[in-house]
Parts: structure tokens; C-alpha cells; sequence
């Protein structure tokens, strides 16, 4: 993994293009601060994860990404985050259609009770990203191809989505955010519901999203973190503690806390 | 003695029965609870369970074979010839309990003495005069004096008896069960086994009831086909009872009123109430919610009369003047329109408070997927939540309809009486449940088909809406783990 991983990474330090700049985010939940002013740049066509204990704050940073915390009544967020250099929170800014452009896979497969195919087809259909059938049934099979699932469903595209397997089932929503074509994809803790075979076939597919999106992936497992992130950030108690490369902060941590957290003594 | 001083004295022997047995229990444990196997309310239990259910069944048991026992000997008393002519041997017992019962109150309101009463003839022309004179008189054969004095007698041997044994029982069971009693003994087991008991036979009764309403139903309906043929019934399209014979029993018109007016009724509730649902769960505050919901369910808490009211006094004459008389549609206060109406409105509650519920289940993380697809609130509704949801709100409506089709108080007041095939919903009609009231209502021959159609009204009523809650069930139950 080492050689692949670090000419990877001289090619990503050479096409350096910041996707998602966050300049001073706060987020509060009602009168309880859970985001204290991070900064963070997350780069295009390179997957960023988050780590840190349980209740530091990543998965809330995340939703903040694509305004889901905007269904939160409580939810407050203060600062600014720049997608492509505009920011997301301005008052113009509908964040309906920003949803589109940054996808998101939640932490528990939750395929709509809808066939395989029209769960897949759901973004596209939305956002009239096809002008027939024919255009769908591509964009449905790239989809699928795409988050490595087309083999194994070709045969029953009209059987519900909650039929499949944990592992499908996640794949099945990677798929659907797929195919609306976003930018950015968001992925909070995609494996945590997973076996370790269906989890490895989900890290191989984000090595692959790498190619065409920025994906940003929140997870609990340092393992998984080393295994599919070139950058990754540590938060705790709120804050961004330490954001670099992935190889640097498991094997040169900066901070005393981000030491402790990976070598297992707080978290 | 009375059968309720028999109660209060088992309900003693048991109270105390549980008292001592937890005494004892604890005194034989020597104050160390482990070495109980169960706790010692459990003892107690056991000794007042034990004097208490034999106890209770036998008494039970007695009281209801006692009259029928008591009606055999007392029979023998009569002979055939003291039957008068165009008499039953049921009647002249009928008679004999009278006197009896007659003789018991003279003597509670001290007209005459027990002896008195025990030893009356009938030419005992003093006592006789007394009883007159309290407005009790006895005035009846012989035989049937005999048979009275015999049945009171009895009564009273019977009721002595019965609280002796009944007592003897209890105290011996109670006393049995104390005996047993020592740390070893589980007393939890057995307790549990009884009230296991206890709670079967309440569920037995529900089922029973259950079963003995559709027997009596089925039986009658059996009576009424063999004096009127079911073809008719059925398929009849005229509704013209009479009781001096000539009737045309046709069930079409009734039917075709029951299905009309909860026809109008559903097109009101489910429209307004799934509507209501949908704000109450997607877009509603927390705060608006908790105000709204329990007004809305309000509606649910009305008496169906009161509606009915409201559907007489207001809706009907407001349709007649508004609507159907400047359109000419008819000049009838009472419509299937108003009936509809005002059913459709004591529905909405029922069909929102399901659907809301339904609604709420679908689970939150399949709203964030939708939304986390960018698309926006009400395509998540129209296109995640609802089609989540459809199979409950189906089987919710289902439900209002079950209750649309059984619903009486409001068509009598708002629909009429007219039985009639009709396609003007301006126009009286009736309904199933309106003629079932109205055939059994004011003095009943049950011999007469024109009675009897109730009973084969009330089973096609109770058949079309059990099929209705069993499908409603079936379509709830096949689709409800779709997203779990």
C-alpha cells in the first residue's frame, strides 16, 4: 500500500485544488457549542477522513457540509464554508439544490422501500438528469458499476432494495447518491453496520470514488482511516485538532492528544 | 343466609388465610428470607388462593344448578290434572315463583310470620285478609300454594346448606394449604399457575362472548331464511315491511344507502384527515402539534348523537336551502349528502390520528436520504414518506370505512328513512343499521319475518365489516416491516 499510496499522494500535492475551504465554523446546538471554530481545506479528487472519539463533533462538521443540520430545529452554524469558492451559508444559497452537488451516504443503509432500480434512478429522476428511459437505464447501470453492485443485482432490478444484504443495502445508497452526479460526497461512518467482507468491499469502492469526487468520510476506525484517506483530520471535544496528510498524523502526530487518541489511550 | 355474607365471610377466611401463611412461613424460616424459595407474599398468596377458588367455583356452580334442581322437585308437586287447559307446565311454575316470590315479601315487610307463611292454606281467611290488606294477595290454586310453600322451603334448606358448605370448604382448603406450607413449598409456581389461570379464563370469556353473539345471530338468520327466501332477500329491490304480512324484505336499498352515504363520508374524511395528518407530522412545530393533535381528537370523544344533532339541525336545512332546492334537487332536510357530511367529519379524527401515527413511523433516516439527495421537503413527502407509509394509511382507511358502514345515530337523524335506490345524493335514503333499529323497536313477534330480517341485516352487516378489519389487518400486517 505504502509505494501506491505515496506516488498518489505527489500527484495530489501536484493537482492541489481545494474544494471545500470551512473558515471558522461554529455549530451549537441549542445553548451546547459542538463545533468550536475549525478551519479546514478538503481538497478535490482525494478522500479526507475524519477521526476522534465518539461525540467530538466530525459526523455534526459533516452535516455541515451540505446544510444537513438545517433539519435540526436547534442546530445553529456560524462561520462560513466555501464550496468552490462560494460560500454554502449565504442567504442565497438554496440548500436544496447544494444537496445535489454534495452527496451524502448515512451511517445505517437506508435504501427507500422502493425496487433497486427506482432507489437508484430517485436523484435522477428528481433532478431530470435524463430526457428518457433509455438515458435512466444508463445512468442507473453506471451507477451501479460504479458502486460495484451491478453484477450482483443486472438479474433483479425491480426487486425492493430492502431485500438486500447490510453490505448491498449500503452500496445500493452509495450507488444513489452516485448517480445525481455530485461533487463532493459525504460518507458518515459507512461501514459501522457492515461485516469485515462487505466493509472491505466498501473501502475498495471509495478508493475508486477518489477518482472522480472528493469524498469525505467520517469513521471510528483508525484502521480504515489509514487504509482508505490521503488527508485526515483529528477532532476532539469540538475542535480540529490536527489536519495533514494520513501517513503523518499515524506515524508523526503533531499534537499530544492526537498521539494518545491513535495509540488507544483516550477515545 | 344471604349469598353476599357467604362472599364476605371466603373473603375473610382468605384474608386471614394470607396473613397467617406468611406469619408461619416467616416463622419457620426463622427471619433468613434466602431460605424461603419464594417471597413470603407468595405464602400468603397461596394460602388465601387456595381457600378462596375452590370456594368460589363451588358457590358458583350451586347457584347455578340450585334453581334448576329446585324446579325438578317442585314440578313433581304438580299433577298433570292441575294444569289447566291451554296451560304449559312452564307457566304453572312461572305462577309457582310468583307466589313464592310473593309469600318472601310478605314476610320481609313483616305482613305475616315466617310460620304463617310456612303452614298457609288457602282457606286461612285471616292471614289471606291481612295480605290482601298490604296489597300482596295470594290467589291461586291449591296445588300451586303447595308447590310455593315447597319451593320456599327448599330455598331456604338449599341457602343454609350452601353457606355451610361453601364455608367448610374454604376454611378446609385454606387450612390444607397452611399445612403445606414450609420454606420448601414453592408457593410462587403455584400462585403463578393460578393466576395463569385466572388470566386465561378472562380471555375465555371475551372469545366466548364473541363466539355466542355470531351463534345468536347465525341461528336467527337461519329462522328468518326458513319463512322468507333468501333470493329475495338479497336481491330484492324493494324495502316494504308490514307487519299484517305482504312484506318485500329486499336488502338492496338498505345496502345501496349504507354504501352511498360512507362513500360521501370517506370522500370528505380521507382527503381532510390524511392532509391533516401530513402537516401534523412533517410540518407542524412540536408546539402546534401537541395544541392540535388532541384537538383533532376531540372530534373522536363526541357522542355520535350529538353529531347526528348537528347534522339534523344544522347541516340538513343548510344543504336544503343553499344547494338542493335553488338547484332542484329536492326539498328533503334529511339527505344522503347530510348524513355523509357529517360522518365524513366524525371520521377525519380517526383517519389523521392513524395516518399520523402510520406517518411518524417511517423512519427519520429515510427523510435524510431523500433530502441528502437534494431533493426538497415535499418531493421527500410525496415520493419517500407517503409511499413508506400508503400500506398503513390503506388499512387506516379500511378501518373509518368499517365504521362508516357500522354507524347509526347520524343517518336516522341526517339521512332519513326511505328505503330507495336513488342516485341524487339530495334525496332520503336509508340505511341497514337505521331498519335493524327499526324493525325491533316497539312490541317484538319473533316469529314474523319482519322481525327476524334484523338478524339477517345485522349478520350481512357484521360480514361486510369483518371483512373489511380482516383486510385492513392483512394489508397492515403484509406491509409493515418493508422499512424495518
Amino acid at each position: 500500500m505504502d509505494s501506491a499510496h505515496l506516488t498518489e499522494r505527489t500527484m495530489q500535492t501536484m493537482a492541489d485544488d481545494i474544494k471545500v475551504q470551512a473558515r471558522n465554523v461554529q455549530v451549537f446546538y441549542g445553548d451546547k457549542q459542538a463545533i468550536k471554530d475549525v478551519d479546514v481545506d478538503i481538497l478535490d479528487k482525494t478522500v479526507t477522513a475524519f477521526i476522534g472519539p465518539s461525540g467530538c463533533g466530525k459526523s455534526t462538521f459533516l452535516r455541515c457540509i451540505n446544510r444537513m443540520n438545517d433539519t435540526i430545529p436547534v442546530a445553529r452554524v456560524e462561520g462560513q464554508i466555501l464550496l468552490d469558492g462560494e460560500d454554502i451559508y449565504d442567504r442565497r444559497v438554496d440548500p436544496v439544490p447544494l444537496r445535489a452537488r454534495v452527496g451524502m451516504v448515512f451511517q445505517k443503509p437506508n435504501p427507500f422501500p422502493k425496487s433497486i432500480y427506482d432507489n437508484v434512478a430517485y436523484g435522477p429522476r428528481i433532478h431530470g438528469l435524463s430526457r428518457n428511459r433509455a438515458e435512466l437505464d444508463g445512468i442507473v447501470e453506471q451507477a451501479l458499476r460504479g458502486a460495484a453492485l451491478w453484477d450482483e443485482v443486472k438479474d433483479r432490478l425491480s426487486e425492493p432494495g430492502t431485500g438486500l444484504s447490510g453490505g448491498q443495502q449500503q452500496r445500493l445508497c452509495i450507488a444513489r447518491a452516485v448517480a445525481t452526479a455530485p461533487e463532493v460526497l459525504l460518507m458518515d461512518e459507512p461501514c459501522s453496520a457492515l461485516d469485515p467482507i462487505a466493509t472491505s468491499q466498501v473501502e475498495e469502492l471509495i478508493d475508486q470514488l477518489r477518482q472522480d469526487y472528493s469524498v469525505v468520510i467520517v469513521t471510528h476506525s483508525m484502521q480504515q482511516a489509514a487504509r482508505v484517506s490521503q488527508k485526515t483530520a483529528f477532532f476532539h471535544l469540538g475542535n480540529l485538532v490536527e489536519y495533514g496528510d494520513t501517513d503523518d498524523i499515524f506515524t508523526r502526530p503533531q499534537d499530544p492528544r492526537t498521539e494518545s487518541y491513535i495509540s488507544g489511550r483516550i477515545g | 343466609m344471604p349469598v353476599l355474607w357467604i362472599l364476605l365471610i371466603v373473603f375473610a377466611i382468605a384474608a386471614a388465610g394470607y396473613v397467617l401463611g406468611a406469619r408461619r412461613v416467616d416463622a419457620l424460616s426463622g427471619g433468613d428470607h434466602r431460605r424461603l424459595h419464594s417471597r413470603t407474599t407468595y405464602y400468603g398468596w397461596n394460602v388465601a388462593l387456595f381457600a378462596l377458588v375452590p370456594a368460589l367455583l363451588l358457590l358458583m356452580l350451586w347457584l347455578f344448578a340450585q334453581p334448576l334442581l329446585i324446579e325438578r322437585t317442585v314440578s313433581s308437586y304438580i299433577p298433570d290434572s292441575a294444569i289447566a287447559e291451554g296451560e304449559t307446565r312452564g307457566i304453572v311454575l312461572g305462577q309457582v315463583r310468583d307466589v313464592a316470590g310473593t309469600l318472601n315479601r310478605a314476610v320481609s315487610e313483616d305482613v305475616i310470620t315466617d310460620v304463617e307463611a310456612a303452614n298457609l292454606q288457602p282457606d286461612d281467611a285471616e292471614v289471606m285478609d291481612r295480605l290482601k290488606a298490604a296489597e300482596l294477595p295470594i290467589l291461586t290454586t291449591p296445588e300451586i300454594l303447595g308447590a310455593a310453600k315447597a319451593h320456599r322451603r327448599m330455598v331456604e334448606t338449599a341457602s343454609t346448606w350452601l353457606g355451610i358448605v361453601v364455608i367448610a370448604l374454604a376454611l378446609l382448603w385454606a387450612g390444607f394449604a397452611l399445612w403445606r406450607t414450609s420454606p420448601d413449598f414453592r408457593a410462587r409456581n403455584v400462585v403463578e399457575q393460578v393466576i395463569r389461570g385466572v388470566l386465561i379464563g378472562c380471555s375465555c370469556i371475551a372469545i366466548a362472548t364473541t363466539v355466542g353473539i355470531i351463534l345468536s345471530l347465525v341461528f336467527e338468520t337461519i329462522n328468518f331464511f326458513q319463512l322468507y327466501p333468501w333470493q329475495a332477500f338479497f336481491f330484492g329491490t324493494e324495502w316494504t315491511p308490514s307487519f299484517g304480512g305482504g312484506s318485500e324484505l329486499g336488502m338492496l336499498p338498505l345496502l345501496w344507502g349504507t354504501l352511498y352515504i360512507s362513500f360521501i363520508a370517506l370522500l370528505v374524511a380521507v382527503p381532510i384527515g390524511l392532509f391533516a395528518a401530513i402537516y401534523m407530522s412533517e410540518y407542524a412545530s412540536r408546539r402546534v402539534r401537541s395544541l392540535a393533535k388532541p384537538v383533532i381528537e376531540i372530534l373522536a370523544g363526541i357522542p355520535t348523537i350529538v353529531y347526528g344533532l348537528f347534522a339534523l339541525v344544522t347541516v340538513g336545512p343548510l344543504l336544503r336551502d343553499w344547494i338542493a332546492q335553488p338547484m332542484g334537487l329536492g326539498n328533503s332536510g334529511s339527505s344522503v349528502m347530510t348524513a355523509g357530511l357529517v360522518m365524513g367529519i366524525m371520521l377525519i379524527p380517526f383517519v389523521s390520528s392513524l395516518s399520523d401515527d402510520i406517518i411518524n413511523a417511517v423512519p427519520q433516516s429515510l427523510r435524510d436520504g431523500s433530502l441528502g439527495l437534494g431533493s426538497t421537503h415535499s418531493e421527500t413527502i410525496s415520493k419517500v414518506v407517503l409511499p413508506a407509509a400508503l400500506p398503513g394509511i390503506v388499512g387506516a382507511i379500511l378501518l373509518a370505512a368499517s365504521r362508516a358502514i357500522g354507524e347509526t345515530m347520524i343517518v336516522v337523524l341526517g339521512a332519513g328513512a326511505m328505503a330507495q335506490i336513488s342516485g341524487n345524493p339530495f334525496e332520503a335514503m336509508t340505511t341497514i343499521t337505521v331498519k335493524i333499529v327499526g324493525q325491533l323497536t316497539g312490541d317484538n313477534d319473533f316469529a314474523s319475518p319482519e322481525t327476524l330480517v334484523a338478524f339477517a341485516l345485522g349478520l350481512t352487516l357484521f360480514v361486510i365489516t369483518l371483512a373489511l378489519n380482516v383486510l385492513a389487518l392483512y394489508i397492515v400486517r403484509k406491509y409493515r416491516e418493508q422499512y424495518e
